[in-house]
C-alpha cells in the first residue's frame, strides 16, 4: 500500500518525522513525535496511524508509545498492543466515517482527546 | 547626499523643520529606529517594534499633545513639523480568521463555544483548531482562549464517539 507524497507531507506538520511500517499486507504510518493538543501530557509522543479499518471494526485507529494524560478521562482499552515489532496504547473511540485522508483520520483521533465524549 | 541621520524628537523640541536626511531617528513607544525613508507606513513601522496592525494601533506624538492613529498603508511624512515619535496602543476590536475567512471579536479571554458562535457552529456538532506557532491543533471546548488579534482558527464536525 502507497501512500500519495502529499498526504505523506500534510503529515510532517504534526511531527518530526513520518514513515510507512508494514504488518502483514498493511502500511501503517509511524509517526515520531507527534504533537499532542494543549492540555495532554505529555505534549508529545511517538505514534502509529492506521488510517485504513482493521480487524478491530474501526474505520481508523491512532495508537500512542505511551497512555497520554488528555483534558478529558479515556478509556485505554488497548494496552501493549504489538504491532510493527512495537507496543502500543489507545482509548476508546470510533469514528463515524472512513477517513478521506490518513490526515482527517489524525485529526479526527486528535480532537477526540480533547473532546468529553 | 551625505549619510545624516536626523533625530526626528530633537527637531521637535526645537520647533524647528525637519531637514532632509539619508534617514531618520524615530522613538516608537520610547525606543530608538532608524528609518531609512522619509515616508514610511504605518504597517513597517509597527513591525520595527515586532508588532502587527491586527492586534495594534500605531499613533503619532506631536510635541503640542495631538496624538492622530495611522493606518497600516498610510505613508508618515517623518519630516512633519512637531512629529516626536510614535505609540502603539492595543486594539479593543480585534480580526480573526475562521475558515479562511475574517471576522472581528472583542479582545480578552474567550470561550471555544464564543468563537465557534462567531460562524454558528457549537461544540456539540464542531471541534475548534487553532493554528498557532504550528499546525492546526484542536482545541478542549471548555477551554479559554487568549484572543489578541491575528488568531486563525478552523473548525471541523465531530466525527465519532467513546466505543
Amino acid at each position: 500500500m502507497e501512500y500519495p507524497v502529499e498526504q505523506i507531507e500534510e503529515l510532517k506538520r504534526y511531527c518530526s518525522a513520518v514513515r510507512g511500517l508494514g504488518e502483514g499486507n498493511a502500511v501503517y504510518l509511524y509517526l515520531e513525535a507527534l504533537r499532542l493538543p494543549a492540555g495532554c501530557e505529555p505534549s508529545e509522543c511517538n505514534a502509529l496511524l492506521r488510517p485504513f479499518a482493521g480487524a478491530d471494526g474501526y474505520p481508523s485507529q491512532l495508537y500512542f508509545s505511551v497512555q497520554i494524560r488528555a483534558p478529558y478521562g479515556k478509556n485505554w482499552n488497548v494496552l501493549n498492543a504489538r504491532i510493527c515489532e512495537k507496543n502500543w496504547f489507545a482509548f476508546s473511540w470510533k469514528a463515524s466515517a472512513a477517513p478521506r485522508s490518513p490526515l482527517e483520520a489524525l485529526l479526527n483521533h486528535l480532537a477526540a482527546l480533547t473532546q468529553p465524549r | 547626499m551625505e549619510n545624516r541621520v536626523v533625530d526626528i524628537l530633537e527637531f521637535a523640541e526645537r520647533g524647528e523643520g525637519v531637514p532632509d536626511g539619508s534617514s531618520y531617528r524615530v522613538r516608537i513607544d520610547g525606543k530608538a529606529f532608524t528609518i531609512h525613508t522619509s515616508d514610511p507606513t504605518g504597517e513597517s513601522l509597527l513591525k520595527e517594534v515586532g508588532k502587527r496592525p491586527c492586534a495594534f494601533e500605531l499613533i503619532e506624538e506631536f510635541i503640542d499633545g495631538r496624538n492622530d492613529v495611522v493606518e497600516p498603508e498610510e505613508r508618515v511624512d517623518l519630516r512633519k513639523k512637531g512629529l516626536k515619535g510614535f505609540l502603539t496602543a492595543h486594539k479593543e476590536i480585534v480580526p480573526i480568521s475562521i475558515n479562511d475567512k475574517p471576522y472581528r471579536i472583542e479582545r480578552g479571554d474567550r470561550t471555544v463555544a464564543e468563537i465557534l458562535g462567531k460562524v454558528g457552529e457549537t461544540a456539540e456538532g464542531y471541534v475548534l483548531l487553532e493554528e498557532k506557532s504550528g499546525p492546526p491543533m484542536p482545541m478542549p471546548p471548555d477551554r479559554r482562549l487568549k484572543i489578541e488579534g491575528c488568531e486563525v482558527f478552523h473548525t471541523q464536525p465531530q466525527s465519532g464517539g467513546s466505543s
